[in-house]
Protein backbone atom coordinates (compact mmCIF):
# COMPACT_ATOMS: atom_id res chain seq x y z
CA UNK A 1 0.00 0.00 0.00
CA UNK A 2 2.98 2.45 0.53
CA UNK A 3 4.58 2.07 -2.41
CA UNK A 4 1.16 2.16 -4.33
CA UNK A 5 0.68 5.60 -2.99
CA UNK A 6 4.64 6.55 -3.31
CA UNK A 7 4.45 5.52 -6.99
CA UNK A 8 0.71 7.45 -7.51
CA UNK A 9 1.25 10.48 -9.36
CA UNK A 10 1.02 13.52 -7.85
CA UNK A 11 -2.29 14.05 -9.44
CA UNK A 12 -4.11 11.30 -8.46
CA UNK A 13 -3.65 12.14 -4.61
CA UNK A 14 -5.44 15.50 -5.07
CA UNK A 15 -7.66 13.77 -7.08
CA UNK A 16 -8.63 11.42 -4.70
CA UNK A 17 -8.45 13.99 -1.71
CA UNK A 18 -10.73 16.18 -3.09
CA UNK A 19 -13.49 13.29 -4.72
CA UNK A 20 -13.02 11.27 -1.32
CA UNK A 21 -14.30 14.52 0.37
CA UNK A 22 -17.13 15.10 -1.66
CA UNK A 23 -17.94 11.13 -1.57
CA UNK A 24 -17.63 11.88 2.20
CA UNK A 25 -20.04 14.52 2.59
CA UNK A 26 -22.58 13.20 0.47
CA UNK A 27 -22.22 9.60 2.81
CA UNK A 28 -22.52 11.96 6.04
CA UNK A 29 -25.57 13.95 4.24
CA UNK A 30 -27.52 10.64 3.52
CA UNK A 31 -27.11 9.23 6.84
CA UNK A 32 -28.95 12.71 8.13
CA UNK A 33 -31.92 11.93 5.89
CA UNK A 34 -34.65 10.66 7.43
CA UNK A 35 -35.72 7.33 5.44
CA UNK A 36 -39.22 5.35 5.56
CA UNK A 37 -37.70 1.96 6.05
CA UNK A 38 -34.21 1.82 8.03
CA UNK A 39 -32.52 0.16 5.24
CA UNK A 40 -33.44 2.35 2.23
CA UNK A 41 -30.23 4.00 1.44
CA UNK A 42 -30.07 6.64 -1.63
CA UNK A 43 -26.65 5.28 -2.33
CA UNK A 44 -25.20 8.81 -3.34
CA UNK A 45 -21.35 8.37 -2.36
CA UNK A 46 -21.55 5.92 -5.05
CA UNK A 47 -21.96 9.10 -7.96
CA UNK A 48 -18.40 9.62 -6.88
CA UNK A 49 -17.26 6.16 -6.78
CA UNK A 50 -18.51 5.84 -10.73
CA UNK A 51 -17.33 9.39 -11.45
CA UNK A 52 -14.26 8.34 -10.46
CA UNK A 53 -13.92 5.03 -12.03
CA UNK A 54 -15.10 6.60 -15.61
CA UNK A 55 -12.39 9.32 -15.22
CA UNK A 56 -9.36 7.76 -13.46
CA UNK A 57 -9.59 4.13 -13.20
CA UNK A 58 -10.02 1.63 -10.93
CA UNK A 59 -7.19 2.40 -8.29
CA UNK A 60 -8.45 6.08 -7.34
CA UNK A 61 -12.18 5.20 -7.36
CA UNK A 62 -11.27 1.43 -4.96
CA UNK A 63 -9.16 4.21 -3.03
CA UNK A 64 -11.76 6.92 -2.39
CA UNK A 65 -14.11 4.36 -1.59
CA UNK A 66 -11.68 2.62 1.32
CA UNK A 67 -11.29 6.08 2.55
CA UNK A 68 -15.28 7.05 2.58
CA UNK A 69 -16.13 4.06 4.10
CA UNK A 70 -13.32 4.33 6.96
CA UNK A 71 -13.19 8.52 7.58
CA UNK A 72 -17.42 8.66 7.50
CA UNK A 73 -18.00 5.40 9.88
CA UNK A 74 -15.48 7.23 12.33
CA UNK A 75 -16.65 10.59 11.53
CA UNK A 76 -20.36 8.48 12.76
CA UNK A 77 -19.44 6.52 15.22
CA UNK A 78 -19.82 3.27 13.31
CA UNK A 79 -16.15 2.64 13.01
CA UNK A 80 -15.58 -1.41 13.24
CA UNK A 81 -19.16 -1.97 13.94
CA UNK A 82 -22.18 -4.04 11.94
CA UNK A 83 -22.89 -0.74 9.96
CA UNK A 84 -19.16 -0.45 9.12
CA UNK A 85 -19.22 -3.74 7.71
CA UNK A 86 -22.00 -3.56 5.77
CA UNK A 87 -20.76 -0.32 4.32
CA UNK A 88 -17.09 -1.82 3.53
CA UNK A 89 -18.07 -4.83 2.16
CA UNK A 90 -20.72 -3.21 0.05
CA UNK A 91 -18.56 -0.27 -1.37
CA UNK A 92 -15.51 -2.46 -2.10
CA UNK A 93 -17.95 -5.15 -4.16
CA UNK A 94 -20.15 -2.35 -6.03
CA UNK A 95 -16.56 -0.76 -7.73
CA UNK A 96 -14.72 -3.94 -8.11
CA UNK A 97 -17.82 -5.40 -9.90
CA UNK A 98 -18.43 -1.91 -12.30
CA UNK A 99 -14.72 -2.04 -12.92
CA UNK A 100 -15.12 -5.43 -14.05
CA UNK A 101 -17.82 -4.84 -16.16
CA UNK A 102 -16.31 -1.70 -18.04
CA UNK A 103 -13.49 -3.78 -18.24
CA UNK A 104 -14.75 -6.80 -20.07
CA UNK A 105 -16.81 -4.34 -22.14
CA UNK A 106 -16.10 -1.06 -22.11
CA UNK A 107 -19.35 1.01 -24.08
CA UNK A 108 -21.56 -1.86 -23.53
CA UNK A 109 -23.32 0.21 -20.27
CA UNK A 110 -23.37 4.08 -19.89
CA UNK A 111 -23.11 5.41 -16.38
CA UNK A 112 -27.09 4.42 -16.06
CA UNK A 113 -26.10 0.76 -16.35
CA UNK A 114 -22.60 0.73 -14.60
CA UNK A 115 -24.19 2.37 -11.61
CA UNK A 116 -26.77 -0.61 -11.69
CA UNK A 117 -24.42 -2.85 -11.48
CA UNK A 118 -22.96 -1.23 -8.86
CA UNK A 119 -26.44 -0.74 -7.00
CA UNK A 120 -27.26 -4.39 -7.52
CA UNK A 121 -23.94 -6.16 -6.17
CA UNK A 122 -24.02 -3.44 -3.48
CA UNK A 123 -27.01 -5.25 -2.51
CA UNK A 124 -25.87 -8.63 -2.96
CA UNK A 125 -22.72 -8.30 -0.85
CA UNK A 126 -24.76 -6.78 2.05
CA UNK A 127 -27.52 -9.29 2.59
CA UNK A 128 -24.59 -12.26 2.05
CA UNK A 129 -23.33 -10.28 4.73
CA UNK A 130 -26.09 -10.07 7.05
CA UNK A 131 -26.82 -13.31 6.53
CA UNK A 132 -23.38 -14.92 7.52
CA UNK A 133 -22.63 -11.72 10.06
CA UNK A 134 -25.80 -11.17 11.76
CA UNK A 135 -29.26 -12.48 11.00
CA UNK A 136 -28.41 -16.02 10.39
CA UNK A 137 -32.19 -16.90 9.03
CA UNK A 138 -32.02 -17.47 5.67
CA UNK A 139 -36.05 -17.26 4.94
CA UNK A 140 -35.82 -13.59 6.44
CA UNK A 141 -32.88 -12.59 3.58
CA UNK A 142 -34.69 -14.27 1.22
CA UNK A 143 -38.00 -12.19 1.59
CA UNK A 144 -36.12 -9.03 1.94
CA UNK A 145 -33.94 -9.90 -0.96
CA UNK A 146 -36.46 -8.81 -4.13
CA UNK A 147 -37.24 -5.93 -2.17
CA UNK A 148 -33.77 -4.53 -1.96
CA UNK A 149 -32.91 -5.25 -5.46
CA UNK A 150 -35.95 -3.36 -6.94
CA UNK A 151 -35.37 -0.26 -4.16
CA UNK A 152 -31.84 -0.56 -5.44
CA UNK A 153 -32.78 -0.17 -9.00
CA UNK A 154 -34.55 2.66 -8.83
CA UNK A 155 -32.18 4.55 -7.08
CA UNK A 156 -29.04 3.00 -9.21
CA UNK A 157 -30.91 4.68 -11.83
CA UNK A 158 -31.12 8.04 -10.08
CA UNK A 159 -27.73 8.14 -9.04
CA UNK A 160 -26.82 6.64 -12.77
CA UNK A 161 -28.39 9.39 -14.33
CA UNK A 162 -26.67 12.27 -12.14
CA UNK A 163 -23.32 10.78 -12.84
CA UNK A 164 -24.32 10.94 -16.94
CA UNK A 165 -25.12 14.85 -16.41
CA UNK A 166 -21.80 15.09 -13.70
CA UNK A 167 -19.69 13.84 -16.21
CA UNK A 168 -20.79 15.11 -19.30
CA UNK A 169 -20.24 18.48 -17.71
CA UNK A 170 -17.04 17.72 -16.19
CA UNK A 171 -15.91 17.14 -19.86
CA UNK A 172 -16.71 20.23 -21.60
CA UNK A 173 -15.17 21.85 -18.77
CA UNK A 174 -12.36 19.77 -19.90
CA UNK A 175 -12.12 20.08 -23.38
CA UNK A 176 -12.60 24.05 -22.58
CA UNK A 177 -9.58 24.32 -20.09
CA UNK A 178 -7.89 22.18 -22.87
CA UNK A 179 -8.74 24.17 -25.68
CA UNK A 180 -7.35 27.92 -23.45
CA UNK A 181 -4.13 25.83 -22.56
CA UNK A 182 -4.04 25.19 -25.99
CA UNK A 183 -4.97 29.08 -27.10
CA UNK A 184 -2.50 30.68 -24.90
CA UNK B 1 -33.52 20.16 -19.35
CA UNK B 2 -36.33 18.06 -20.28
CA UNK B 3 -37.12 13.89 -19.25
CA UNK B 4 -35.43 12.64 -22.71
CA UNK B 5 -32.10 13.91 -22.05
CA UNK B 6 -31.33 12.87 -18.91
CA UNK B 7 -31.51 9.32 -20.37
CA UNK B 8 -29.40 10.58 -23.17
CA UNK B 9 -26.41 8.38 -24.16
CA UNK B 10 -28.21 4.94 -22.30
CA UNK B 11 -27.35 1.52 -24.54
CA UNK B 12 -29.75 -1.46 -25.35
CA UNK B 13 -27.79 -3.18 -22.61
CA UNK B 14 -28.89 -0.54 -19.98
CA UNK B 15 -32.48 -1.11 -21.19
CA UNK B 16 -32.25 -4.75 -20.59
CA UNK B 17 -30.41 -4.77 -17.60
CA UNK B 18 -32.81 -2.66 -16.35
CA UNK B 19 -35.99 -4.48 -17.50
CA UNK B 20 -34.84 -7.52 -16.20
CA UNK B 21 -33.83 -5.84 -12.73
CA UNK B 22 -37.53 -5.11 -12.18
CA UNK B 23 -38.60 -7.83 -13.47
CA UNK B 24 -36.60 -10.46 -11.29
CA UNK B 25 -37.37 -8.31 -8.64
CA UNK B 26 -40.98 -7.99 -8.91
CA UNK B 27 -41.52 -11.93 -9.42
CA UNK B 28 -38.65 -12.27 -6.65
CA UNK B 29 -41.42 -10.71 -4.30
CA UNK B 30 -44.63 -12.14 -5.87
CA UNK B 31 -42.54 -15.62 -5.46
CA UNK B 32 -41.34 -15.06 -1.85
CA UNK B 33 -45.01 -14.07 -0.38
CA UNK B 34 -45.81 -17.42 -2.38
CA UNK B 35 -43.60 -19.68 -1.02
CA UNK B 36 -43.15 -18.76 1.93
CA UNK B 37 -45.23 -19.00 5.51
CA UNK B 38 -45.99 -16.22 6.81
CA UNK B 39 -45.79 -17.00 10.26
CA UNK B 40 -49.31 -16.70 11.26
CA UNK B 41 -50.53 -17.83 14.60
CA UNK B 42 -53.35 -18.68 16.47
CA UNK B 43 -54.14 -17.76 20.25
CA UNK B 44 -56.66 -19.16 22.13
CA UNK B 45 -57.51 -16.77 24.83
CA UNK B 46 -59.76 -18.07 28.21
CA UNK B 47 -61.37 -15.53 30.67
CA UNK B 48 -58.73 -13.22 29.41
CA UNK B 49 -55.94 -15.33 29.62
CA UNK B 50 -53.44 -16.99 26.34
CA UNK B 51 -53.78 -20.37 26.64
CA UNK B 52 -52.55 -21.75 23.74
CA UNK B 53 -50.13 -20.22 20.68
CA UNK B 54 -50.39 -22.51 17.97
CA UNK B 55 -48.77 -22.01 14.66
CA UNK B 56 -51.59 -21.73 11.87
CA UNK B 57 -49.89 -24.58 9.04
CA UNK B 58 -50.12 -27.30 11.64
CA UNK B 59 -53.52 -29.12 12.27
CA UNK B 60 -54.51 -30.11 15.13
CA UNK B 61 -57.53 -29.93 17.38
CA UNK B 62 -57.25 -28.71 20.85
CA UNK B 63 -59.96 -28.24 23.70
CA UNK B 64 -59.93 -25.96 26.23
CA UNK B 65 -62.12 -25.70 29.32
CA UNK B 66 -63.99 -22.31 30.11
CA UNK B 67 -66.44 -21.80 32.67
CA UNK B 68 -69.25 -23.54 30.61
CA UNK B 69 -67.87 -26.26 29.96
CA UNK B 70 -65.12 -27.76 26.79
CA UNK B 71 -64.35 -26.10 24.01
CA UNK B 72 -63.25 -27.76 21.12
CA UNK B 73 -61.06 -25.97 18.34
CA UNK B 74 -59.61 -27.00 15.40
CA UNK B 75 -56.72 -26.03 13.16
CA UNK B 76 -57.01 -27.81 9.35
CA UNK B 77 -55.45 -26.03 6.24
CA UNK B 78 -54.34 -22.64 7.71
CA UNK B 79 -58.14 -22.24 9.05
CA UNK B 80 -59.82 -22.30 12.38
CA UNK B 81 -62.98 -23.20 13.60
CA UNK B 82 -64.90 -24.43 16.77
CA UNK B 83 -66.62 -27.51 16.59
CA UNK B 84 -67.58 -28.15 19.61
CA UNK B 85 -68.76 -25.94 22.53
CA UNK B 86 -71.24 -25.43 25.44
CA UNK B 87 -72.74 -22.65 25.20
CA UNK B 88 -76.43 -22.42 24.02
CA UNK B 89 -76.52 -20.44 20.98
CA UNK B 90 -74.04 -21.88 19.37
CA UNK B 91 -72.58 -18.50 17.77
CA UNK B 92 -69.13 -19.66 17.53
CA UNK B 93 -69.74 -23.07 15.74
CA UNK B 94 -72.01 -21.47 13.09
CA UNK B 95 -69.35 -18.72 12.49
CA UNK B 96 -67.62 -21.96 10.79
CA UNK B 97 -63.86 -21.61 9.64
CA UNK B 98 -62.43 -18.78 9.55
CA UNK B 99 -58.32 -17.69 8.22
CA UNK B 100 -58.17 -14.56 9.32
CA UNK B 101 -59.75 -12.39 12.08
CA UNK B 102 -61.16 -14.04 15.36
CA UNK B 103 -64.23 -16.39 16.51
CA UNK B 104 -65.49 -15.15 19.97
CA UNK B 105 -67.57 -17.53 22.32
CA UNK B 106 -68.85 -14.98 24.89
CA UNK B 107 -70.88 -17.44 26.64
CA UNK B 108 -67.71 -19.93 27.25
CA UNK B 109 -65.42 -16.66 27.48
CA UNK B 110 -63.33 -17.93 24.60
CA UNK B 111 -61.57 -16.02 22.00
CA UNK B 112 -59.26 -17.28 19.30
CA UNK B 113 -57.69 -14.74 16.61
CA UNK B 114 -55.45 -16.10 14.05
CA UNK B 115 -52.36 -13.17 13.79
CA UNK B 116 -48.89 -12.42 13.94
CA UNK B 117 -49.03 -12.96 17.88
CA UNK B 118 -45.50 -11.96 19.05
CA UNK B 119 -45.64 -12.84 22.37
CA UNK B 120 -43.59 -16.57 23.70
CA UNK B 121 -46.27 -19.13 23.21
CA UNK B 122 -47.74 -20.37 26.66
CA UNK B 123 -45.69 -23.29 28.00
CA UNK B 124 -47.32 -26.80 26.83
CA UNK B 125 -47.81 -28.62 30.08
CA UNK B 126 -49.67 -26.36 32.55
CA UNK B 127 -51.86 -24.77 29.30
CA UNK B 128 -55.35 -26.62 30.40
CA UNK B 129 -54.91 -25.23 33.70
CA UNK B 130 -58.09 -24.29 34.76
CA UNK B 131 -59.38 -21.18 33.61
CA UNK B 132 -56.41 -19.35 33.06
CA UNK B 133 -53.14 -21.80 32.39
CA UNK B 134 -49.80 -20.48 33.52
CA UNK B 135 -50.45 -17.33 33.39
CA UNK B 136 -52.18 -17.80 37.25
CA UNK B 137 -49.45 -19.39 38.31
CA UNK B 138 -46.76 -18.02 40.77
CA UNK B 139 -43.55 -18.87 40.20
CA UNK B 140 -42.26 -19.95 43.66
CA UNK B 141 -38.39 -20.68 43.86
CA UNK B 142 -36.42 -21.24 46.26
Amino acid sequence: MGGFLISMQLQDKYRIALLSAYAIALHGFESLLPTPIPWLKLGLANIITLIALLLYGIRVAITITLIRVTLASLFTGTFLGPAFILSLGGGVTSTLSMWFVLSISPGLLSPIGLSLIGALFHNIAQLFLAYFLFIQRIEAILLISPVIIFIGTLTGTVNGVVSGILLKDLKKADKKIQNENKSE
Amino acid sequence: MNLKNLFEGTTKADRILFIVLIFLSFSGIVFMKEVLPEGKTVRIEVNGHPVYLLPVEKDRVVSVDGPEGETVIEIKNHKVRITKSPCYNKLCIHQGWIESGAIVCLPNRVVITIGNHKENPPIPPFDKGGDGGIFDIDAVTG
